[in-house]
């Protein structure tokens, strides 16, 4: 293990401390669509609770039809709730009329898959927008937008039109638009989905910049578990309207309950067998086998040298085929595929100094 | 061709320009938030009201299914009692606004149309009214369309202003028919097709031009 990772790779335990009031609650909440004639009603949400704590990140992670558009869109009453209560910041907002949620909108940015940026405004004139809308004098807007450019880096790009951005400047331009009017809630509806693996990345650094150094807290809708494994805190799934679950991001992903959730982070967390050795893997063991061991390093175990100290202990020769380490709302998390022999009872002292170091092992198979 | 016939010449030019101008004009001021309005009041949308939309679809789709000369002849009371007559330019311009309101509320409703919801629902979340989105995202956004439009607009209405001649309603059309025609005067024809022919040339090229500019999804330096 000492050639795969560095003992302080990882700073173990980054994650801050939420204060305990939430900033949004969903209190079993419901929504259907009620159908146009002639078509039945659909049931988008049921029995939604969630609590969004302020000042964390909590994505919501599903498949296209899962409900997360409609649940994300419940929040700032681009759709209304047909059941239950939401409350934002301790205020019921269920109730709240169109004229409501007018003012209410101005203390939740959002910002969209495909930008959704005028295309008639320069940089300067769509950051400026929900300004205008609000109806904030010249000087303040002036002030406000030139700060907001600084922030996500497009100063020099103010007078440039939309079409002349690429997708990373332009999801910037939708960032600074959603922090113009200085929100406590930002609403990330698929932000990094139209953009390539590179700009995402430095998308997804710069919302978790402006959660972290301006306190405001990011409901995020995805499919992309990438985006969960990078900057958030909690993670809930959704499927067919229903949270299945919901935690601390590192939890889940370590530790999946739902089948739908083990299949999410299967990728991320997972390691596949090498080709070669794929189709030759048999469930009983034969005279002169190897086994396969799938080795799981959970947070500070996935720094400790392992195969070193099998070695050492048990004696036992160990052949690394396959493994990752990756690191999941920052925290370190490893995956491990080797053969040890199969006869016994070096196998079941293998087994046995595992189980010493805490580390979770699983004998998938055996190949000869 | 003679000063005389040059003089009648350049004043059914103006008396065209005119009608059209007039009938642009006041065509615009009812077809531009009778389009918004169209494009904005079906099931769901800003200005939710489908009957009335519904209304008014049919009576635009009743103007602008009658063939415009039968328009002029039909609605001769109604030209009588805003212009006093039934002949003549002034008169003319009537029967034209009446054909141009909804042909440019059609017009304006598909450039409106065109525009990305996604951009509606950008400008809701931001907490804006409708009357906010339509001046500040509908409108903007679709004046390029709108331009196009409103060129088609006026180039099928200086056709159309060539058609009130028939019914006396001077201009080029109307000097077309009464010296070119009528009296076998091919060069005055000729003259008036020619300067048809320039109009349209000239109201299409600074339509296309303006959209051109207004135009900020080409990437222009």
């Amino acid at each position: 293990m000492n050639a795969l990772v560095k003992p302080d790779a990882f700073s173990v335990g980054a994650n801050p401390v939420f204060s305990p009031e939430p900033a949004i609650r969903f209190e079993n909440v419901g929504k259907v669509f009620s159908g146009r004639s002639g078509q039945g009603a659909v049931t988008a949400l049921s029995g939604i609770d969630l609590t969004v704590p302020r000042g964390a990140i909590l994505g919501v992670i599903g498949r296209s039809g899962a409900g997360k558009s409609t649940l994300i869109r419940l929040v700032n009453g681009l759709e209304r709730a047909s059941s239950g209560r939401i409350l934002i910041e301790d205020e019921d907002v269920t109730a709240l009329t169109e004229a409501g949620w007018r003012a209410r909108r101005r203390t939740i940015g959002m910002i969209f898959q495909h930008f959704n940026l005028l295309s008639s405004r320069t940089v300067f004139d769509n950051v400026a927008l929900p300004l205008e809308i609000a109806g904030a004098p010249r000087a303040e807007i002036e002030r406000q937008v030139t700060r907001l450019l600084d922030l996500v880096g497009l100063s020099d790009k103010r007078e440039r039109y939309p079409a002349e951005l690429s997708g990373g400047q332009k999801q910037r331009v939708g960032i600074a638009r959603a922090l113009s009017t200085e929100p406590k809630v930002l609403l990330c509806d698929e932000a990094t989905s139209a953009l390539d693996p590179e700009t995402t990345q430095s998308i997804l650094g710069l919302l978790k910049r402006v959660n972290r150094e301006l306190g405001i807290t990011i409901l995020l809708i995805t499919h992309e578990i990438p985006v969960i494994k990078e900057i958030c805190d909690r993670v809930a799934v959704i499927e067919g309207g229903r949270i299945v679950e919901e935690g601390e991001t590192f939890t889940v992903f370590t530790q999946p309950k739902h089948p739908t959730t083990a299949r999410f982070v299967e990728t991320v967390t997972g390691v596949e067998l090498p080709a070669h050795l794929a189709g030759r893997v048999r469930s009983e063991a034969r005279p002169g086998d190897s086994a396969l061991l799938r080795i799981t390093f959970i947070g500070e175990n996935a720094t400790a040298p392992v195969i070193s100290r099998l070695s050492s202990i048990v004696g036992v020769d160990v052949n690394i085929l396959a493994g990752r380490i990756d690191a999941i709302a920052g925290q370190p998390f490893g995956s491990l595929l080797v053969s040890v022999t199969a006869h016994e009872p070096e196998l079941a002292a293998v087994l046995g100094a595992l189980k010493s170091l805490e580390l979770k092992a699983e004998v998938i198979g055996h190949v000869s | 061709m003679s000063p005389e016939l040059i003089r009648l010449i350049a004043q059914a030019t103006a008396d065209t320009l005119l009608m059209v101008a007039v009938a642009a004009g006041i065509g615009t001021l009812i077809g531009l938030p009778l389009g918004v309005f169209l494009a904005t009041s079906k099931r769901g949308e800003l200005f939710a009201a489908p009957a009335v939309n519904a209304v008014l679809g049919v009576l635009v789709n009743a103007t602008r299914s009658t063939p415009f000369i039968i328009l002029v002849v039909a609605i001769i009371p109604f030209t009588r009692l805003l212009a006093g007559t039934s002949i003549g330019t002034n008169a003319a311009m009537v029967p034209l606004t009446v054909a141009a309101a909804p042909f440019i509320a059609r017009l304006i409703e598909g450039a409106i149309r065109e525009v990305d919801q996604g951009l509606v629902e950008a400008a809701r979340a931001m907490g804006a009214s409708p009357l906010q989105i339509v001046r500040k995202v509908l409108v903007p956004e679709a004046l390029p369309a709108i331009t196009l439009g409103l060129t088609l607009a006026i180039v099928s209405l200086i056709g159309f202003s060539a058609m009130v001649g028939a019914v006396g309603g001077g201009g080029l059309g109307d000097l077309g028919i009464r010296y070119g025609y009528q009296r076998f005067m091919p060069d005055v024809m000729a003259v008036v097709v020619a300067v048809l022919i320039v109009l349209v040339q000239t109201v299409q090229s600074i339509g296309d031009r303006l959209a051109r500019r207004l135009n900020k999804r080409l990437r222009h330096a």
